[in-house]
């Protein structure tokens, strides 16, 4: 599981790549620290390369995102895969992100 | 109106009409028999009337005879009037009916007697005393009859009178006599008594107030019955009648029959009957007839009512066992339908019940690659074990979807059933539980017969601990044994329908019968379907009972232990996250082997991930070691994980989970691992036993 981050002027892109299960949750979490700190920044996380999340991870996920909006920004999922969507499905979370 | 009402009315009418037929024949009989006793009683009283007119001209004959016999004296005795006392006492001496006798002379005949002269014979204390009566109290010249003897051109008979003291019913035959000139110069006059006809009439009468009368010419009572016999006034009401001074209709009961002489003095011989008297026999009779034929009708009406009574709960019995056999055979479909009805290649079940319903069962269910079996017989048959059959197949259903242990599955059927079990029926029971991987085999026997086990060409049979039946102690302890069974192993299971079905000689089929049929089976081809083995046990059983009735239910059960091409791998780990990447590997690596595609193996790998981690998180106290042990077993249809831990009960099925409808803002973060267990695989279970949480999942993966 790699995580790296770019940060423009607007937008902080995260991209994940590997399998996002429980054990890789909690790194996962310390390597998208800066996330939480958006200070009103799109957040875009793309999932290109995610093959795998569990619920650890959309945990992860879920604490960006109401991290997020509670500053008003807004949390973009990129290219998410057809195993990542079903979770996502499965767990309400198409609900709750925005897609691209 | 109902069909009762109905069938009332009519058996009312049946009586009805056979009471106005017997009536009308007895009213025509009695016609008959009336017209028969009245014709009878026509020609009798013709027949006595005859007689009695005979007897009445015969003593009238014998004193025209003893007259004309003695007459030529009196004749002779003319010449001297001294001699004419003889001449009577000669006359009158021959006849017993004769009282006396007399000859009248015409006035001055004899002038040496004077201008009267009647010398009067009369029989006294049987002797015979004449003597002269004429004088001027009594001048018999002035009597009519003398008068018209004395004119009349031959004998005559007087009108009967009454005479003497004794008021004496008589009449006088006078025969003229006539001196040489030819001349009649006296009446010759012999007096007949005639009280002793009214007594001759009135005798052997048929009939208590029938009476026999004698009347003149003119219908005048010459004599009749004595009157302590028949009061007089019904002598006079018949007189009235025969005069015409009363016509027939004032007594139409009464019958008078009469018949005249048919010489002088042309008498008429009277009988009188009561018809009422002559038909009494007959009313006697038809009084007799109506108490018998309202008896027989009474009879009829209580037998038909009786029959109709029958009838009608028969008819209601048959009805009624209409209905309760259109009921069993809803019954019998709902215990059929209760079976299963489609069988796994490895299992093969038969029930026949010995009646409509049956108390036999068997069952299975098959959940996280584990099948779940059952047989039983519940004590008796019919109707009443049916029902708890059915009880019991229901509460093996229920359990058996939760519970894994047959010795927990036997425990909750016991405890069900022995509440509110007042009639003390129980069941024997078995109950399996094979590992579909594995052919680990776990069991409890509530008291059924011991399965047999057909392992590598051997017959045995399993050996079971003996409990006690299901329904007996609500606390009775099931113990639980478990065997694993080698790949193409056979457990036939059965009730004692099979080994206890009995032949005409009341032999019995007997385990023996069983073995032997088993061995054919193995000696044919070991691997067949069960389907030929159950049969040909079910042929044989039936040949050995011949046109034995089948006395109790036959149910059989056979399951072979198939493992086929089956893969199984295992995993231990221990209570730390970090460990799901291992099991990530490891399950990768099984998903490879089975070639699934990436969809399926994430989402299956996702649910044994969140399962394992809730075990890694809560089944141990925090800073405890423990170990998670995980299987992955699948045969190519369905794939199953085990993890079994040794930490603190912990059910996770039994977790919330979470609502995945909220906003982010209301989400918590946490209680999406269990929902994502369960939506991503077909089944998932929880267990404990020997202290272990054992979490199953299975899907399938067709």
């Amino acid at each position: 599981m790699t995580t790296s981050i770019q940060e423009t002027d607007t937008r902080i892109t995260a991209t994940l790549s590997g399998e996002l299960d429980t054990a890789a949750a909690q790194e996962t979490e310390k390597a998208l620290m800066p996330l939480l700190n958006s200070q009103g920044k799109e957040i875009y996380i793309d999932c290109t390369s995610l093959e795998y999340i569990s619920s650890s991870g959309l945990r992860v996920l879920l604490s960006i995102l109401k991290q997020a909006k509670s500053v008003g920004s807004r949390v973009v999922l990129k290219n998410v895969n057809e195993v990542i969507r079903d979770v996502l499905d499965l767990t309400g979370f198409v609900n709750i992100f925005e897609f691209e | 109106m109902n069909s009762t009402e109905k069938s009332r009315l009519s058996r009312v009418w049946i009586i009805v009409i056979a009471a106005i037929m017997v009536e009308a024949l007895s009213i025509v009989q009695a016609e008959r028999m009336r017209n028969m006793i009245l014709d009878q009683l026509n020609s009798r009283s013709h027949l006595v009337l005859a007689s009695r007119a005979n007897e009445i001209d015969h003593a009238l004959d014998l004193v025209e005879t003893t007259m004309q016999e003695n007459i030529w004296e009196v004749r002779r005795s003319l010449a001297h009037p001294d001699s004419v006392f003889q001449a009577i006492v000669y006359l009158i001496d021959d006849n017993p009916h004769v009282l006396g006798g007399c000859l009248a002379f015409i006035p001055d005949y004899y002038p040496s007697k004077g201008r009267l002269f009647e010398p009067y014979g009369q029989k006294t204390n049987g002797a015979i005393l004449v003597r002269q009566i004429e004088g001027p109290d009594h001048d018999y010249t002035l009597n009519e009859a003398f008068q018209q003897a004395i004119r009349a051109p031959g004998p005559m008979w007087s009108e009967p009178y009454r005479y003497g003291p004794d008021s004496l019913s008589m009449t006088t035959y006078y025969y003229p006599v006539k001196d040489e000139q030819g001349r009649v110069v006296a009446a010759c006059g012999l007096d007949l008594d005639l009280s002793w006809l009214g007594d001759t009439l009135n005798t052997q009468q048929p009939f208590p107030s029938s009476f026999g009368l004698l009347l003149t010419r003119e219908g005048k009572l010459v004599t009749g019955p004595s009157e302590d016999r028949i009061p007089a006034a019904q002598v006079q009401e018949a007189l009235d009648i025969l005069n015409g001074t009363l016509p027939q209709s004032a007594n139409p009961a009464i019958d008078i029959k009469t018949l005249s002489m048919n010489r002088a003095p042309y008498w008429q011989v009277v009988q009188v009957y009561q018809t009422s008297e002559a038909l009494a026999p007959l009313h006697r009779m038809r009084i007799y007839q109506m108490f018998f034929i309202l008896l027989g009708l009474a009879i009829l009406a209580f037998m038909i009512n009786r029959y109709a009574h029958n009838e009608n709960k028969l008819h209601r019995a048959s009805e009624e066992q209409a209905r309760l056999g259109g009921e069993l055979a809803v019954a019998r479909n709902i215990q059929q339908q209760m079976l299963p009805e489609t069988f796994p290649p490895f299992v093969y079940g038969f029930l026949e019940p010995a009646r409509e319903v049956g108390g036999d069962l068997y069952d299975f269910i098959i959940r996280d690659g584990k099948f779940f079996f059952c047989i039983g017989d519940v004590s008796g048959k019919g109707v009443p074990s049916a029902m708890l059959m059915s009880v019991a197949h229901s509460l093996f259903r229920m359990v058996s979807q939760k519970e894994e242990s047959p010795s927990h599955i036997l425990q909750a059927l016991n405890r069900q059933i022995c509440q509110g079990n007042d009639s003390n029926m129980f069941l024997t029971f078995f109950v399996g539980c094979l590992d579909l991987y594995s052919g680990v085999l776990n069991f409890g026997n509530a008291g059924h017969d011991k399965p047999f086990v057909l392992s590598d060409g051997k017959i045995e049979l399993l050996q079971t601990v003996p409990n006690l039946p299901l329904g007996v102690f609500p606390d009775t302890h099931f113990e639980e044994q478990n065997c694993t069974l080698a790949p193409g192993t056979i457990l036939f299971m059965y009730t004692d329908g099979l080994t206890e079905a009995k032949n005409t000689d009341q032999k019995e089929f007997t385990r023996e019968g069983v073995q032997k049929v088993l061995h054919e089976f193995l000696a044919a081809d070991p691997e067949a379907p069960l389907e030929t083995l159950v049969t040909s046990m079910n042929d044989a059983a039936h040949r050995f009972a011949g046109d034995a009735p089948q006395s109790d239910d036959l149910t059989m059960l056979a399951l072979r232990f198939a493992p086929g091409e089956l893969l199984r791998e295992e995993i231990h780990l221990t209570n730390d996250e970090s460990e799901t990447t291992r099991l990530g590997t490891f399950v990768k690596d099984f998903f490879g082997k089975l070639e699934l595609d990436n969809k399926t193996a994430s989402g299956m790998r996702l649910a044994l991930e969140e399962a394992v981690v809730n075990v890694i998180k809560y089944a141990y106290p925090a800073g405890e070691k423990g170990d998670i042990l995980v299987q992955a077993d699948s045969n190519r249809e369905e794939v199953r994980f085990t993890i079994v831990d040794s930490g603190m009960p912990f059910d996770p099925t039994a977790v919330l989970e979470a609502d995945t409808t909220l906003d982010a803002h209301n989400r918590p973060i946490g209680g999406l691992g269990i929902l994502l267990s369960r939506k991503l695989t077909d089944s998932i279970s929880y267990s404990r036993r020997n202290e272990q949480n054992i979490l199953t999942l299975t899907k399938s993966i067709l």
